[in-house]
Parts: C-alpha cells; sequence; structure tokens
C-alpha cells in the first residue's frame, strides 16, 4: 500500500470538490501541489487518520532494518514490541476516524493471530464497512481502495486457514469488483484451484488474465500437475515457474521467513527473486500438502544447478 | 481396511484341507474336520499346505510384529521387531514369489518414502490384478459352489490390499483426485467394501472440499455398508472439516458433539492427536466405535487436521478441535498435554 500517494490523491479530490470544477491539467496541477506537502491539504478527520496510519507504517518499515544483527530471542522480543507498536499507532489513527478501514485492517493484522481468529476478525470488520458502490473498476476510486484490501486480506487469510473454495468465492467477487485486479487476489485463486485439484478452474482463471502467466502461476500449475500425476507436464511447468524469473529455484528450496502484509502485499518488481519469495511463502500451505513435492523437485538436476548458481552469484548460503 | 490375516489364513488352510477330504467318505470327513480347529492351532504342520499357504501364515507372523506390536514397541525393540517382521516377508516371497502382499509390505511407509511408494504400487498394479484374476477364476472351478466364492474371494483380496494401499498412499501424497477413482474402481470390485475404502474416500472429498461427493458417498453408505451407519469417525470428522472450511464454525461444534457422543474418551483422542504409521498389511483391526477406533480416524485425518499456515504445529483444523475440546472437557484435554509432554521427552 503506497499510503503516502493514496493520501495525496483523496487531498486532491476533496480539494476539486471544494473548488467546484477543475480541468484536468488543473487537477494534474493539484495533485503536483498536494504531492509536494500533502499534510497542508489535510482537512477532513479521515484524511488525518490516514497521516496517521502513513506515518506509522513509516515507523514501522525503519524499524525492520537492524534484525540481521539480533539473535533469536532478541528478535522475536523486538518483533513483538514493534507489531505492537504499530498496532496501538492505527487505534490511534482509528481514534481520530472510526471509518479508517486500514487502520483498523493493518491493526488486526499487526496482532499476528492465527489463521480462525484473524479470519473472525476481518468478517467483522467486513460487516461493517461497506462494499464500494462504483462504476467500473472499483481499484480506480481511491476511496474504494480500503475496502478492496480488507477483501484481499480476507482472501489470502482464508488460503491460510486451508478454506480454499472460500479462497475462491472471495477471489471471485473481489476480481468481479475490480477487475483490473491491482491486490493480486488472481494469485491467491491459482494456489487454491492448484489445491482442489480444479484444472478446469484454474485454465479458465488464466485465460481470463489472458494467459499471460506469473510467478505464483507457474509455481501453482506445477503443484497442480504433479498432484494428477501429469509428471512430464509438472515437470515442464516446474521449469516454466523457473525461467520465468532469477532466483526462482533458489527460493522454493531455500524459503524465507516473510513479515506478515500489512496491509497487503508488499511490491516486488515482476519476475523478481523477491517476488518468487513471495510466491514460495504464499505457496506454503498447498506446498506443504504435497510432502515430495520438493524432494521431486531437488531431484531435477537443472533446478539444484540454477538455484545453487543463483546462491554463488549472489553470495547467499547453500 | 479391515482385512482380518489370521482368519483369512484360517479359512485358507480350511479350503485346502476340505479338498483333500473330498475323495474319501463322508462320515469320516465330517469327522476329520472336526480335528481340524484343534490341528489349525496346535499342530499347523500337520495340515496340508501349499508354499503359498506357509508365505500367507509367514505375512501373518510379520503383520503380528510389525502392525500390532512394532507401534507399542520400546524404541530398543522396535530395530528387532522391523527385522523379524523383514525377514518373515522375504521367506514368504521366497517361498512364494506370487506373495503380493508380503511384495507390497517390504515397500512399506517405514521403507519408503511416499512418492516411491506410490510409484511402485502403480508399476505393478496391472500384473497383480491379472495374478489375482487369474487365480480366482481357477478358485471359481471348484465343483462345490460355496466353497469356489470363498476360494476366488481369498484370491482376489491381495488385489484389493493393493489398490486400498494405493488409495491410502496418493491421499498422503496430496492426490486427492486419484484417492477417488481408487476407491470407485475398489468399490467395482468389492461393492462391500471389505476394505473400509470408504473411509479414506471420505477424507479425499474433505480435501478437495467436495461437499457433494462426501453427501454421495454417505447415501451410499447403506449399499456398500448396510451393517454400520454413516457415523464413523472417518465421515464425522470428514463433514466437521468442510463445516469448518466453509466457517460454520456452529455446524462444525455439532458434529463435535456427536463424535463425544459416540466414541469414548474421544475429548482425549481430539486432543491428543497422535499419528500412527498405517498398518503395512492393512488397516489394523479395531472394535467399531471404540476409543481405538477413534485413534485410528484422528490418525488418519492427520492430512485434514495438520493443513494451513497454524502457529500451534497442530495445523488449523487440529488445533480449533484441540481448543474446542479444552473447553467442552478441561480434564480430558489436560490429560492429553501431560501425555505428549511425557512422550516427546520420553520418546515415547
Amino acid at each position: 500500500m503506497d499510503a503516502r500517494e493514496e493520501l495525496v490523491q483523496r487531498c486532491a479530490i476533496r480539494r476539486r470538490e471544494k473548488i467546484g470544477t477543475l480541468s484536468d491539467e488543473g487537477f494534474a496541477e493539484l495533485v503536483l501541489a498536494v504531492r509536494n506537502d500533502p499534510t497542508a491539504f489535510v482537512d477532513t478527520p479521515s484524511e488525518e487518520a490516514l497521516v496517521a496510519l502513513a506515518t506509522a507504517l513509516a515507523t514501522y518499515e525503519q524499524s525492520l532494518d537492524n534484525d540481521d544483527l539480533l539473535d533469536d530471542d532478541e528478535y522475536t522480543a523486538t518483533r513483538k514490541r514493534r507489531l505492537s507498536a504499530l498496532a496501538d499507532a492505527c487505534d490511534r489513527a482509528t481514534s481520530v476516524d472510526s471509518g479508517c478501514v486500514d487502520a483498523r485492517l493493518v491493526s488486526i493484522l499487526a496482532h499476528d493471530l492465527g489463521p480462525d481468529d484473524l479470519l473472525a476478525q476481518l468478517l467483522e470488520l467486513r460487516e461493517k464497512v461497506d462494499a464500494p458502490i462504483v462504476d467500473g473498476d472499483a481499484w480506480s476510486d481511491v476511496f474504494s481502495r480500503p475496502s478492496l484490501r480488507l477483501d484481499a486480506a480476507i482472501v489470502r487469510t482464508c488460503l491460510d486457514g486451508s478454506r480454499f473454495k472460500m479462497t475462491l468465492d472471495r477471489a471471485e467477487k473481489l476480481m468481479g469488483s475490480a477487475p483490473s485486479d491491482a491486490l493480486g487476489a488472481r494469485y491467491t485463486a491459482a494456489l487454491a484451484y492448484a489445491r482442489l485439484e480444479d484444472e478446469a478452474g484454474f485454465d479458465a482463471l488464466d485465460a481470463r488474465f489472458g494467459h499471460r502467466g506469473n510467478t505464483w502461476s507457474n509455481l501453482a500449475r506445477a503443484v497442480l500437475l504433479y498432484k494428477l500425476g501429469r509428471m512430464s507436464a509438472a515437470r515442464r511447468a516446474l521449469r516454466g515457474y523457473c525461467e520465468l524469473c532469477a532466483g526462482a529455484a533458489y527460493a522454493l528450496l531455500k524459503p524465507e521467513f516473510v513479515e506478515i502484509y500489512l496491509p497487503d502485499r508488499p511490491t516486488a518488481a515482476p519476475s523478481s527473486f523477491e517476488e518468487a519469495v513471495l510466491a514460495v511463502h504464499e505457496s506454503e500451505p498447498i506446498i506443504a500438502d504435497v510432502p515430495d513435492f520438493i524432494a521431486w523437485a531437488q531431484s531435477q538436476p537443472w533446478l539444484e544447478q540454477s538455484a545453487s548458481q543463483f546462491a554463488d552469484k549472489n553470495d547467499f548460503d547453500w | 481396511m479391515a482385512f482380518d490375516p489370521k482368519r483369512e489364513d484360517y479359512q485358507r488352510l480350511a479350503l485346502r484341507f476340505a479338498h483333500t477330504l473330498d475323495a474319501g467318505d463322508p462320515a469320516s470327513a465330517t469327522h476329520s474336520f472336526t480335528s481340524f480347529g484343534r490341528r489349525f492351532a496346535q499342530d499347523r504342520d500337520s495340515l496340508p499346505q501349499s508354499d503359498s499357504d506357509r508365505a500367507f501364515h509367514l505375512v501373518v507372523q510379520a503383520t503380528d510384529l510389525l502392525d500390532y506390536q512394532l507401534p507399542f514397541a520400546s524404541e530398543d525393540s522396535a530395530a528387532m521387531l522391523l527385522s523379524r517382521g523383514r525377514e518373515c516377508l522375504e521367506e514368504a516371497l521366497s517361498l512364494d514369489p506370487n506373495c503380493h502382499d508380503a511384495r507390497r509390505m517390504l515397500f512399506s511407509p517405514t521403507e519408503a518414502a511416499f512418492d516411491a511408494r506410490h510409484q511402485f504400487l502403480h508399476e505393478h498394479e496391472d500384473e497383480v490384478g491379472a495374478a489375482c484374476s487369474a487365480a480366482a477364476k481357477t478358485a471359481a472351478e471348484d465343483a462345490e459352489p460355496e466353497r469356489a466364492k470363498l476360494a476366488a474371494d481369498i484370491a482376489m483380496r491381495p488385489y484389493l490390499r493393493w489398490i486400498a494401499s494405493m488409495a491410502e498412499v496418493s491421499l498422503v501424497c496430496g492426490r486427492n483426485r486419484e484417492t477417488i477413482s481408487l476407491c470407485e474402481r475398489l468399490f467395482s470390485l468389492d461393492p462391500h467394501d471389505a476394505a473400509d475404502a470408504r473411509f479414506t474416500l471420505a477424507l479425499a472429498y474433505a480435501k478437495l472440499e467436495d461437499d457433494q461427493g462426501l453427501d454421495a458417498l454417505v447415501t451410499r453408505y447403506s449399499q456398500l455398508s448396510p451393517y454400520r451407519t454413516p457415523d464413523d469417525g472417518w465421515v464425522l470428522l470428514s463433514q466437521l472439516s468442510l463445516a469448518h472450511k466453509r466457517n460454520d464454525l456452529n455446524a462444525a461444534r455439532q458434529i463435535l458433539g456427536r463424535l463425544i457422543k459416540i466414541y469414548p474418551n474421544c475429548e482425549y483422542v481430539l486432543v491428543r492427536q497422535s499419528e500412527l504409521p498405517d498398518g503395512a498389511f492393512a488397516r489394523i483391526l479395531v472394535t467399531p466405535y471404540s476409543e481405538d477406533e477413534m485413534i485410528l480416524a484422528v490418525s488418519e485425518a492427520t492430512v485434514i487436521l495438520q493443513e494451513g499456515n497454524d502457529m500451534t504445529g497442530r495445523g488449523v483444523l487440529g488445533a480449533w478441535l484441540a481448543r474446542e475440546v479444552t473447553a467442552l472437557n478441561p480434564e480430558a484435554a489436560e490429560a492429553a498435554m501431560r501425555d505428549m509432554r511425557d512422550a516427546r521427552e520420553g520418546g515415547f
């Protein structure tokens, strides 16, 4: 979530409403002015709360920097403190504007709950938040985005809780209201289709997004075909996953700890190593369900070679 | 799979014995048969038997060692039981290269990774099926119809066990659609489900979140298993899992209540969540609706309990069950937790 940029957009739109009519060029000028100093344009509690949230998220991000120097116990304690401080800051933002869905969402997520409790809290919040009523793609309306982010968090939490049909149901609704799928619900849906061994559903999803493929869907396809016992096709799909991005093989064989998404999936360049790390992390529930999948992947000589070369090149452990 | 190896051993020798009596006069045959039970129990070697009968008897001995003693053995005696079991199976195969049970058991979960076992069972399925069908055809030629039926039935059992093993392995490997098609194939050969494959099938439907499939299986219980209603641990845990996956926690709680009513000491079993190795010969024999049956059902339901990103290590459904049961019966939960701690510390 780019909280600062959304703040800029929101302030500019509100200011335009006050001004009345404004040409496109005029609006572009206004956006530039707001971007220069957003706080000067904040004049409603909802934007005030968003400023508080943006500050809290930035503080949280900065506090991640020194983790590598900590031992396990120190890290656990630091992480707990950091998440708790973030939740407190979000609660303060919510006290400024109880309608700040993002602050409520981040606060719930920062409590680091198990999938059942997390889902219960997210669904409770969902009950209180109106779904966007927008003509066209809801993502294009910056005021609708918090609601969409909440939906995306519910989709991912369903997957983490091994509720795969519910994952698909929620993902379909989200992609229906925001077909551009900026939040990548299709990635989570691809994993759920693979886990449910639903090849027709998987293919239909792939077709809907122009068969372009991505790190998640390539990995999901390998898992799906493996589960269906089509091993040559599974091998080809695995190769497709590995060839799509640098370090994909390494990310699969050496999964990294990934912090809670606050509030949504961190930005990573398409087909980058960082994206592969995220895809593997999100795939953990479905990979763990296929106990010999990793051993099978590792037994492909080209995959292990690719992983070890990537490790050498980047000075990573192998 | 509810196959009783000792009973099958008895049936095999009884059939063989009955054949030897055919030539004599009926009165002495009746007299001889009355002595069969005693001779079977006390002087087995005096009974007529073929190498394949001897091989099956070794399978029975191996089953006792591997399936009924090994899971409860101390670490010291486990290696000995394993090696004695293996010796029995190897000897069985040397006596009868067509002893499919011995071949399958030598490739048991303790011996191979799931995928390797999956591949082995698939590679040899056709030849086992052909061999058993040929043996069943020969057996069915017996002039005495009841005997012919039993002999043909016994001849097919190694193949039924083979497919049932494949279904269990594919479930653990995460190949749930394959589990479903294997169980259906098994039902076509074994319409009254002697293998109890419906238990495995229920879990596969839960894994695929196929409510309709599970409902249809429940409806089919009256044909598949006329003597058992669809209220066993497997089907109820599968239904409970589906309710949990729908996030219908009240429905899940109701099913939990049914389980607790049906199975003795169920709360303890549901918190303990022991994971036992699958029986090498077949699913081990337990009394229906006993605590032992619930232990087996929970152990096989590991595939649905231990799913999802849960922090307790039990899986999302496993953790939910433990929490719910703890609220309902804290004493049973405490006893289970204590025994889990002791098992971790004591290695048993």
